[in-house]
C-alpha cells in the first residue's frame, strides 16, 4: 500500500525530469536547429520534434545542469555574472529585451545580437545551445523548478537556480533592488 | 479490545496445561486476515517477513550483478550504456549493503534473539512493526526511482562533490541519501529493541556468561548499529540539505570541507562492515556446537573477540581514505590499527577451528558452509591486510582488487553462514527440513563459482583494470579473464538458484520437522517448532550455558505470570533475576499509520524544504494515537 503511494507520486514526480540523453541523433539535431522566428528575431516557435521529445531542455535535470556548466566553460560570466549581468544585460531581474521565450533566448545565443552578443552557433551543438538556453531560462524564472540546479561549489553571489533567485528582484517590496541593466541595445 | 480468555489475574499455575496453552494463544494471537498482518507485534511474523524481504533484495541485486557481469563478458559491449551502468553498478551496492546485509541480519535477530533467551516477545514490539514498513519504504523507493531512470549513480558511498549540488544533477543523489535514512531509521529502532531485550528480557538464571553467542553477536552489534548509524544520518541530512536548500556542508569555498564527507561516511561505513559481520561470526558460534557435538572453545575468548572488534571497529575508518592525501602520521596510525583487528577476528578462527578439531564434525549443510566461510574469509581476511598498507593500496585502490577483496569478505564472510544459517533455522521457522541433497548441491555451485568469479578480479586489480567502468578496450590485456569471470558468475548464479528453490519447495513440502532436530543446546529448541504466537507456555529457568544439553529431559521453568494479558518476566541485567512482571503490548495499526506518515514527509522532503514542516504534522497525529493512555495501570514488580 505504502508501495502503491510511493510509485504513483515518484511517477507523477519522475516522468523525464532524470533521462539523460548523451548523444543526439544527428536528425534529430537537425531538426532542433530549425526554430522558427518572428521578422523580429524576437519570440516564435520551436520545431515541431521539440514537443515530439516531451520540451526536453525546460524541465529535465540533466540538460538543466549541463546548461549550467557550459555556461562557465564558454565564458557567459564575463559579461553576464552570475545572471548579475555586467556588460551584458542581467538575467536576475527577469527582464529579458528579447523576450522570456526559450526560442528567443535559442537565437540570442546561437545567432549573437547586437551591442556585443557573439554567435554561438559554429562554437557549440545544436544540443547545447538548447541546454545552455533552458539554463539561463531558470537564472530569470520567478518560480523555482525542482529539476533546475542547486548551487555550484564555489562563493556564492545570490540564490541557486532551484530557488527562484529572480523572485526577490520581481519582489518590488519596500527596498526594490535595481541591477545594472548594461547597455540598451 | 479482545476480551481476556480467562478472568482476570488468572495466573498461569492456577489452571492446566491444556487450558494454559489454550489461554496463552487466545491471549498472545494475531487475528488471521489482512487486517491481523497489518497490525500484528509479533517478532516471529515481523521477523520472518523481515528475512523474506531481505532475501527478494538478495535475489534483486543479483539480478544486477549478472548485468554487469553480462556487459563486461566483452570488450566494448553495447548492452548497457555508461548512464545506465552507473546506476546498476550504484544500486547493486546500495541495495546489497543497505536493504540486504544489515537488515537481513537484524531480521534473523528479530526472530531469534527472544527464543533465545526465552521471552515471549521483543521489547518494544510496535518499534519493530514501525521498523519493519519503514524498512519496506525504504527499499521501495530505492528501487521504484530505478525503474523511472531516477536510480542513484554516484557509488554506493556516494561521494561528494560527486553527489553533491554541482555535479549530481537531477533527484538521483537525494534518493540514494533518502533511502539512507529509511534504512537507517529501521536498524536504529530494532538495535534499540535488542539491547534492552538482550539485557532485561533474558530468562531467569541466564546470567552474562550463559548467554549463547549468537546473542552476544547481536548486543555487539546493536551497540555498533547505535553509535555508527547517527553518523550517516547526519552526513546524508547534510547532503540532501547542500542539495536542496543551498547549505554548504561540503562546499569548500564557503567554509565547508569535502573531506567531512567522506569522514563521516567512514566513520559509519567501516563499523558497517562489522554491523554484516560480527552476527554472521554469532551463527557460526551458535552453529558449529551441534554441529562439532561440542560446547564451542573459548566461550570467554569468542565473546571478548566480539567485543574487541566491536571496539577496534570504530578506530579505522581512515583506511579508506589513504589515497585522500591525509597526514603521513594518520596513515601510519591507521594502518597499524586496520591490522590489530586481525588478532581478534584470529582469536575467533582458531576457536572455531579448535572447536571442529575436538568435536565429532557431522558434515550437514550448515557445517558445509561454515567450512566454507572459514576458507573464503581468511582469504578476504589476509587480502584486507593488504590493502591496509598505504604503498600497496595506493597501487590497488579503486581496482577490481578492492571489489574481489570486499566480495571475499562480504559474501564469504557474511553470506555463507546466512545461508549456513537458512539451513540451520528453518526448521524452527517453517517445521520442515530443507532438503541434504539440494543443499549439498548448492553449497558446492556456489564454493566453486564464488572462487572462480571473485579470485580472477584480485589478478585484474593487479593488471590496472579500474573498478566501475562499463566497459574497456579491446586492446587492453583483460578480455579473457573478463570471459572466465562472467562464465563462472553462471555458476554462482545456477547455486544460489538452487537455495531458493529448496528453500521454496522444502517450505512446502520439506520433511517434517522434531521439536529439536539438531539436537541443539540452546533455548530456541526448546519450544515447538514453528513456535507458538506466545513462544513459551512457561519462560524456562536456565542453569547452564547449554541447558539443552544439561538439562534434556526436565528444564525447569518459572511460574507466576498472568495469563489474561501479555505478560512477561524483567530481569536483572547481570545475574538475571527475576525483577517484575512486565506487560507487553498488543496489537496496533499506529506503527503502520506513524511508517507511512514519516514516508511521505522523508521523500517530500527531497523536492521542498517546507515538507519537513507540513509532514510532521501527520507524523505527530500518529504518534499521539500510538502513544495514547489506554488507562490501564502498569503493573505492579
Ligand atoms: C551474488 C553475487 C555477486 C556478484 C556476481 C557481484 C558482482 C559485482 C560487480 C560486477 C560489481 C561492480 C564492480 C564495478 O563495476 O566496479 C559489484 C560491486 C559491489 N558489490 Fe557485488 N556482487 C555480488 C554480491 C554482492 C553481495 C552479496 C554484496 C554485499 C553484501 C555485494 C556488495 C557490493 C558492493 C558494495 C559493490 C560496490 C558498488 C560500488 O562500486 O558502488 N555484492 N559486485
Ligand atoms: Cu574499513
Amino acid at each position: 500500500m505504502a508501495g502503491v503511494l510511493l510509485g504513483v507520486s515518484a511517477a507523477l514526480a519522475g516522468c523525464q525530469r532524470e533521462e539523460r540523453q548523451l548523444r543526439l541523433d544527428p536528425p534529430v539535431a537537425d531538426a532542433l536547429d530549425k526554430i522558427a522566428l518572428m521578422p523580429s528575431r524576437i519570440g516564435g516557435a520551436p520545431p515541431e520534434v521539440y514537443f515530439k521529445l516531451g520540451k526536453p531542455y525546460e524541465a529535465n535535470a540533466y540538460n538543466l545542469s549541463q546548461g549550467k556548466r557550459l555556461y562557465t566553460w564558454f565564458g557567459c560570466k564575463s559579461c553576464h555574472g552570475d545572471g548579475q549581468g555586467g556588460s551584458g544585460p542581467a538575467f536576475l531581474d527577469g527582464w529579458w529585451y528579447y523576450g522570456p521565450e526559450l526560442v528567443s533566448i535559442f537565437a540570442s545565443i546561437r545567432d549573437g545580437r547586437p551591442h556585443g552578443m557573439p554567435a554561438f552557433g559554429d562554437k557549440m551543438t545544436t544540443d547545447q545551445i538548447w541546454q545552455l538556453a533552458g539554463y539561463v531560462q531558470t537564472i530569470g524564472s520567478y518560480e523555482g523548478k525542482t529539476a533546475a540546479p542547486s548551487r555550484n561549489d564555489e562563493k556564492q553571489t545570490r540564490p541557486a537556480e532551484n530557488r527562484a533567485p529572480a523572485k526577490l528582484l520581481f519582489d518590488e517590496g519596500p527596498s526594490p533592488v535595481h541591477p545594472d541593466q548594461g547597455p540598451t541595445p | 479490545m479482545t476480551r481476556p480468555a480467562t478472568a482476570p489475574d488468572t495466573r498461569d499455575i492456577d489452571i492446566e496445561r491444556t487450558r494454559l496453552t489454550s489461554t496463552l494463544a487466545e491471549t498472545w494471537k494475531t487475528p488471521p486476515g489482512f487486517w491481523g498482518a497489518l497490525t500484528t507485534v509479533d517478532h516471529k511474523i515481523i521477523g520472518r517477513r523481515y528475512i523474506f524481504t531481505a532475501f527478494v533484495f538478495l535475489a534483486l541485486g543479483g539480478v544486477l550483478a549478472a548485468l554487469m557481469r553480462l556487459q563486461l563478458a566483452q570488450p566494448e559491449a553495447r548492452l548497457i550504456g555508461p548512464d545506465r551502468y552507473n546506476q546498476i553498478f550504484t544500486m547493486h551496492g546500495a541495495n546489497m549493503m543497505f536493504l540486504f546485509a544489515v537488515p537481513v541480519m537484524e531480521a534473523v535477530a528479530v526472530y531469534l534473539v527472544p527464543l533465545m533467551v526465552g521471552t515471549r516477545n521483543i521489547a518494544f514490539p510496535r518499534l519493530n512493526a514501525f521498523s519493519y514498513w519503514i524498512y519496506v519504504a525504504g527499499g521501495a523507493l530505492l528501487w521504484i526511482a530505478f525503474a523511472l531512470d531516477m536510480g542513484p549513480d554516484v557509488g554506493w558511498f556516494a561521494y561528494v562533490p560527486l553527489s553533491g549540488p554541482q555535479y549530481g544533477a537531477g533527484k538521483r543523489a537525494d534518493i540514494w541519501a533518502q533511502m539512507i535514512t529509511f534504512t537507517e531509521l529501521s536498524a536504529l529502532a530494532i538495535a534499540v529493541e535488542l539491547v534492552v531485550t538482550i539485557f532485561k528480557q533474558r530468562a531467569p538464571g541466564m546470567t552474562l556468561d550463559r548467554i549463547p553467542l549468537f546473542v552476544w553477536s547481536m548486543l555487539v552489534t546493536s551497540f555498533l548499529v547505535i553509535m555508527a548509524m547517527p553518523a550517516i544520518m547526519i552526513a546524508s541530512t547534510g547532503l540532501i540539505l547542500d542539495r536542496l536548500f543551498g547549505t554548504h556542508f561540503y562546499n569548500p569555498a564557503e567554509g565547508g570541507d569535502v573531506l567531512l564527507w567522506q569522514h563521516l561516511f567512514w566513520f559509519f561505513g567501516h563499523p558497517e562492515v562489522y554491523i554484516i559481520f560480527l552476527p554472521a561470526a554469532g551463527m557460526v558460534s551458535t552453529m558449529i556446537e551441534p554441529f562439532a557435538r561440542r560446547p564451542a572453545f573459548g566461550y570467554l575468548g569468542l565473546v571478548m573477540a566480539l567485543i574487541a572488534t566491536g571496539i577496534l571497529a570504530f578506530g579505522l575508518w581512515v583506511h579508506h581514505m589513504f589515497v585522500a592525501g591525509l597526514p603521513r602520521l594518520g596513515d601510519s596510525f591507521f594502518t597499524a590499527s586496520s591490522m590489530a583487528i586481525a588478532i581478534p577476528a584470529g582469536i575467533q578462527m582458531f576457536c572455531w577451528l579448535a572447536t571442529l578439531w575436538d568435536g565429532r564434525p557431522v558434515f550437514k549443510t550448515p557445517l558445509l558452509f561454515i567450512i566454507g566461510f572459514i576458507v573464503t574469509f581468511v582469504i578476504g581476511g589476509l587480502t584486507g591486510v593488504m590493502v591496509a598498507s598505504v604503498p600497496f593500496d595506493t597501487q590497488v585502490h579503486d581496482t577490481y582488487f578492492v571489489v574481489a577483496h570486499f566480495h571475499y569478505v562480504l559474501i564469504g564472510g557474511a553470506v555463507f553462514p546466512l545461508l549456513g544459517a537458512v539451513h540451520y533455522w528453518f526448521p524452527k521457522l517453517t517445521g520442515r527440513m530443507m532438503s541434504e541433497t539440494l543443499g549439498r548441491w548448492s553449497f558446492w555451485l556456489i564454493i566453486v563459482g564464488f572462487n572462480a568469479t571473485f579470485f580472477p578480479m584480485h589478478i585484474l586489480g593487479l593488471e590496472g583494470m579500474p573498478r566501475r567502468v562499463y566497459t574497456y578496450q579491446p586492446d587492453l590485456p583483460w578480455h579473457g579473464l573478463n570471459v572466465f569471470i562472467s562464465l563462472s558468475a553462471v555458476v554462482l548464479t545456477a547455486g544460489f538458484l538452487l537455495f531458493f528453490i529448496n528453500v521454496l519447495k522444502s517450505a512446502r513440502f520439506g520433511e517434517v520437522a522434531p521439536d529439536n532436530p539438531w539436537d541443539a543446546p540452546t533455548l530456541e529448541w526448546a519450544t515447538t517448532s514453528p513456535p507458538p504466537s506466545y513462544n513459551f507456555a512457561m519462560i524456562p529457568v536456565v542453569g547452564s550455558l547449554h541447558p539443552l544439553w544439561d538439562e534434556r529431559d526436565t528444564l525447569p521453568v518459572a511460574d507466576g505470570l498472568r495469563t489474561d494479558r501479555r505478560e512477561l518476566i524483567v530481569t536483572t541485567l547481570a545475574a538475571a533475576e527475576p525483577q517484575a512482571r512486565e506487560a507487553s503490548p498488543r496489537n496496533s495499526i499506529w506503527p503502520l499509520l506513524a511508517a507511512v506518515a514519516t514516508t511521505i514527509m522523508l521523500i517530500w522532503s527531497i523536492f521542498s524544504p517546507w515538507a519537513v514542516v507540513w509532514g510532521s504534522i501527520p507524523i505527530a497525529v500518529a504518534l499521539i494515537g500510538w502513544f495514547w493512555p489506554k488507562g490501564t495501570p502498569e503493573d505492579e514488580s
